[in-house]
């Protein structure tokens, strides 16, 4: 294929698949569906029917809905190569990160291999770490030194000085998410001059939220020092610029951070009380970037990273939902989980622990 | 010969402490194949041994890792075949774990010392910059009691980022080397309460501090006498360290040696796996055993199990078909032929097995097309004396330089000259046309033949309507007759025949009428795709046919590429270079059309062959056997 026509084709397959995208309206009608319409749509007949227990349920409904969006990201690497590939390739390594992380978590604490193979996503071989030759290391030391010899080398140098210093596994997760942006932000630096601007401005709106959302967590959740907070945060987004971040950083309380917000933040965040809230609101932002992205960027890479960013969203909103049905939740309860808004004059008091 | 073996579906039925004993049995007897249906799940909802396999496949991890550090000899010897109890095997998984406990700690020293010894190469760098600065280091030393004041490096990508950072505690970051990935760096800024929390952010960026000798400045010799002492004291280490292991190692082999029989002696029981069910007590063992080798398992069982048992066997269902394995005797000159087949697949349980006829047709065409007896006797020789690196495949490349020795002998042909040696058969070049016949008939009867294979293979599988109507079934072959037949009229006497045209146009309509009925769409799309499928088949078969006239032309093209060599030695002025072109050119012709024609019959197999009748979808007979690396 010609560079154009690759381009045409990837632009035409991301409208055709955009389709799937969930609209508000349909998130409304899924709240209100049953478990058994739901198990249909993502063909989990069979397996509701069985009766497993609600955490097999809920392990079979995660794969399922991975699965989904592996195909589709196979389908749009198809006609791309070089950079804009490796950008594609390079996002969808987040969910070999939640694995990483997940195995190094388990090795901290030092549970049983199989108790942490369980935890973990079934990926494709394009990104997936050797989980097996992973799993059967003895200690962290070891499996430092595993990673050391692969494509998760950076990382894991960076994962083993942060252990040396720390031994704590939050640092871990610090460096392997700052390592994952920054990584993503280098390949869409090193994108074709006809894909970068409208990629940077995408992925700007992502950093955006990754960094407030860093930000109110690292100052007040972990207590990090404003020194050490700004050293992890990324200072490449779309609205939150490097000054900006230098002030927030300096407050000392989550609503300081809200009431210094400038702009468009401002505006949407002004009304903020929790973390929560404010995760759902900035993910409300990305998702508007990446659904203008998906309608008028001239990129077709942009595109395609903006219907993957999207329907992952709209994946881990849908899964939300099927747990919170197996788990028989209220519907407020799952909708909280869901990261949806409350129902007009409904007064949501239910909280969730933990993300979805 | 020609089809697997007869298989029987078994169930032994044993008491629940006898299953090591029962699946090491089975595994010296090498005849079983574990079957994980969970058939029996119902009445049998227990899969035995999980703590048995949990610490095998721990154990068996640990002795890979270690493996990398003390090498064992590629074959166990088991000595005492004997039953490996749960004990043994957490006592032998738990020693595993401190060898590989020591030579993980091995690894991380190693690592350290790497570390460091990249540490003196940084610092080495930076002393060699301070040497040449005109300033009194005493100062960057020290504890002071204004300013906080560090040197160090850290990585280059985040001295940017670190030093907006330190900015916000009131800290200023200059960096005055860069060296590899690092940059090397002074910290500095106002002692109070912002300085603790520097040391973190620091940490977390990877800054690593940078010891300045207090001599560097009167006596940079002294100094850099200290790292070269320091370096040579790394070497040191790391040798010592290594020659620590190798002594450690020898100590350890025979005992490791040890723990691998016991893990080989205790796999068998670790691939029963979900094949092993079991009740309490009373557990049953499914799987597959050559039909002849029943009775041989029942007395080796009677001989080793103290408890009663009892082993019932049956023979496959129909339903079964495609699960069964099958089983395919080996045989040293099949052996090459059979891997170029499972290239192309495993056949099902009682489909014929290709290989005989695949090695027989494959010698043949590749003789034709490649007679000539200097060429066969010199691949011939040359596989001889390769024959350790070709192992199995010694016989292959024997046999076909046997073949093409034996055509080189009908075609009078050696290293291409004609003259020398009178044709028992023909040159090709003699008379083309005759060639070309020759291959036809040979590609006509290879079709017939793979063919009738494909009807049997649908018998087999009691499909009898596909056997008798599909593309490859009865009908098909008797167009395919029917056409010959005509053809083979018109050739003859100019006319293609009452009874040929009959015969053909009877099939045809049989045959689209099959397609008809056989698709399932709607009537206009059914009428396409039926006509389709026809013209398919009746296409098939003639570019079929006409693909064997490529043996033909390669035995002509053989003969050709000789011509031009001798034309081009016969250019040469001097007898040398007469015969260096004929070296030379024959080692062309030996390597270059070689290859070529060697390509040309696996495409013919492949393609015109097995594709008509064999699904390769097959499951291969992989019994349950000690692994001790040593061929039977």
């Amino acid at each position: 294929m010609t560079a154009i026509t690759s381009q045409t084709y990837l632009k035409t397959r991301v409208a055709v698949m955009a389709k799937q995208l969930y609209s508000p309206r349909r998130f409304e009608d899924l709240i209100h569906s049953p478990l058994e319409t739901l198990g249909k749509d993502f063909s989990l007949v069979g397996l509701i029917e069985q009766g497993l227990s609600p955490a097999t349920l809920n392990r079979v409904a995660e794969k399922a809905l991975i699965r989904t969006l592996m195909q589709e990201l196979s389908v749009l690497l198809r006609p791309l190569e070089g950079p804009a590939r490796s950008i594609l390739v390079h996002w969808i390594r987040k969910f070999e990160l939640y694995n990483l992380k997940a195995i190094i978590r388990g090795k901290l604490k030092e549970l049983p291999f199989d108790q942490i193979r369980e935890n973990l996503h079934d990926l494709p071989p394009l990104i997936s770490l050797p989980h097996e030759r992973l799993l059967r290391t003895e200690n962290i030391l070891e499996l430092l030194r595993q990673l050391e010899e692969g494509p998760y080398r950076d990382i894991a140098h960076q994962a083993r000085r942060v252990y040396e210093e720390k031994n704590e596994p939050f640092s871990l997760d610090a460096a392997i998410d700052h390592s994952y942006y920054t990584g993503l932000l280098r390949r869409a630096s090193a994108a074709e001059p006809k894909d970068r601007s409208s990629l940077l401005r995408l992925l700007g709106a992502m950093i955006d939220q990754q960094n407030l959302i860093w930000l109110l967590r690292y100052r007040f959740s972990y207590g990090l020092s404003a020194t050490e907070t700004y050293f992890l945060l990324i200072p490449f987004g779309r609205r939150l610029f490097r000054d900006h971040l230098k002030l927030l950083v300096n407050e000392d309380s989550f609503e300081g951070v809200i009431e210094g917000l400038r702009g468009h933040f401002k505006d949407v965040m002004s009304d903020v009380g929790n973390a929560l809230e404010a995760e759902r609101i900035l993910d409300n932002e990305t998702a508007a970037q990446a659904h203008q992205s998906l309608r008028f960027s001239p990129s077709a890479v942009t595109r395609s990273l903006a219907y993957l960013v999207l329907r992952e969203m709209d994946l881990k909103r849908i899964y939300a939902v099927i747990q919170g049905k197996v788990l028989k939740l209220d519907d407020s309860l799952i909708r909280t989980a869901a990261g949806m808004p409350g129902v007009p004059g409904e007064e949501t008091q239910a909280r969730v622990a933990g993300h979805v | 010969m020609f089809s697997p073996l007869p298989m029987k579906h078994v169930m032994l039925q044993i008491m629940t402490d006898e299953l090591p004993q029962a699946s090491l049995t089975l595994a010296e007897l090498a005849v079983f194949s574990p079957d994980h249906r969970p058939v029996h799940e119902e009445s049998f909802p227990i899969i035995p041994g999980e703590r048995f396999r949990e610490l095998y496949s721990q154990a068996g991890s640990r002795l890979e890792k270690i493996g990398r550090h003390i090498a064992l000899p590629p074959q166990v010897h088991l000595g005492r075949i004997h039953v490996i109890s749960e004990q043994d095997l957490k006592k032998t998984n738990a020693w595993l774990g401190e060898v590989w406990e020591r030579c993980s700690a091995l690894e991380e020293t190693l690592r350290d010392l790497q570390e460091e010894e990249q540490m003196i190469h940084q610092l080495e760098q930076a002393l060699e910059n301070f040497s040449h600065l005109n300033i009194d280091l005493s100062l960057l030393r020290g504890e002071r009691l204004f300013l906080d004041l560090r040197i160090g490096m850290v990585p280059r990508a985040n001295v940017t980022q670190l030093r907006e950072a330190l900015g916000l505690a009131d800290y200023l970051l200059f960096v005055y080397m860069e060296h590899e990935h690092n940059a090397h760096v002074v910290v500095v800024g106002p002692r109070g309460k912002r300085e603790d929390e520097l040391g973190s952010v620091l940490d977390t960026a990877g800054f690593r501090p940078l010891p300045i000798p207090p001599e560097l400045h009167d006596e940079p010799e002294k100094v850099r006498k200290e790292l070269e002492t320091r370096r040579h004291r790394i070497e040191q280490e790391r040798i010592r360290q290594l020659e620590s292991m190798k002594t450690c190692s020898e100590a350890l082999r025979e005992d490791l040696e040890a723990a691998r029989s016991t893990l080989v002696m205790a796999e068998p029981f670790v691939r029963l796996d979900t094949a092993a069910r079991s009740a309490g007590h009373l557990s049953i063992i499914s799987g597959w055993i050559p039909a002849r080798d029943i009775d041989r398992t029942e007395k080796a069982l009677t001989r080793v199990l103290e408890d009663p048992f009892r082993l019932n066997a049956r023979r496959p269902s129909a339903e079964e078909r495609l699960l069964v394995p099958s089983y395919l005797p080996k045989h040293w000159l099949m052996a090459p032929f059979a891997t170029l087949v499972k290239q192309y697949g495993v056949p099902r349980y009682g489909e014929v097995d290709p290989t005989a006829i695949f090695a027989v047709t494959f010698i043949a065409m590749f003789g034709m097309m490649f007679g000539d007896i200097g060429h066969g006797l010199t691949i011939v020789l040359a596989a001889w004396l390769a024959r350790r690196k070709l192992k199995s495949f010694t016989a292959f490349a024997v046999c076909i330089g046997l073949s093409a020795t034996l055509f080189g002998f009908l075609y009078g042909s050696v290293f291409g000259y004609e003259g020398i040696l009178k044709a028992v058969w023909i040159p090709p070049l003699s008379d083309p046309l005759y060639m070309l016949s020759v291959a036809l008939k040979w590609g006509i009867a290879y079709l017939l033949l793979i063919t009738l294979i494909s009807v049997h293979n649908r018998m087999v599988e009691r499909d009898i309507t596909r056997a008798i109507f599909d593309s490859n079934g009865l009908v098909s072959l008797v167009f395919y007759l029917g056409m010959i037949y005509g053809l083979w009229n018109y050739y003859a006497n100019g006319a293609f025949g009452l009874g040929a045209m009959l015969l053909s146009v009877t099939a045809l309509i049989a045959l689209l009428a099959y397609k008809l009925i056989e698709t399932e769409a709607p009537p206009g799309e059914r009428m396409l795709v039926a006509l389709i499928e026809t013209f398919e088949t009746v296409t098939g078969y003639i570019s079929n046919t006409l693909s064997f006239l490529r043996i033909a032309a390669f035995s002509l093209n053989h003969v050709a590429l000789a011509v031009a060599v001798f034309h081009l030695a016969d250019m040469m002025e001097s007898t040398h270079g007469h015969l260096l072109m004929v070296i030379f050119g024959n080692l062309f012709i030996l390597v270059l059309e070689g290859a070529i024609v060697t390509i040309q019959a696996l495409r013919l197999e492949y393609y015109e062959g097995f594709s008509r009748f064999y699904s390769g979808d097959g499951t291969e007979f992989r019994p349950l056997r000690l692994e001790t690396g040593i061929t039977a």
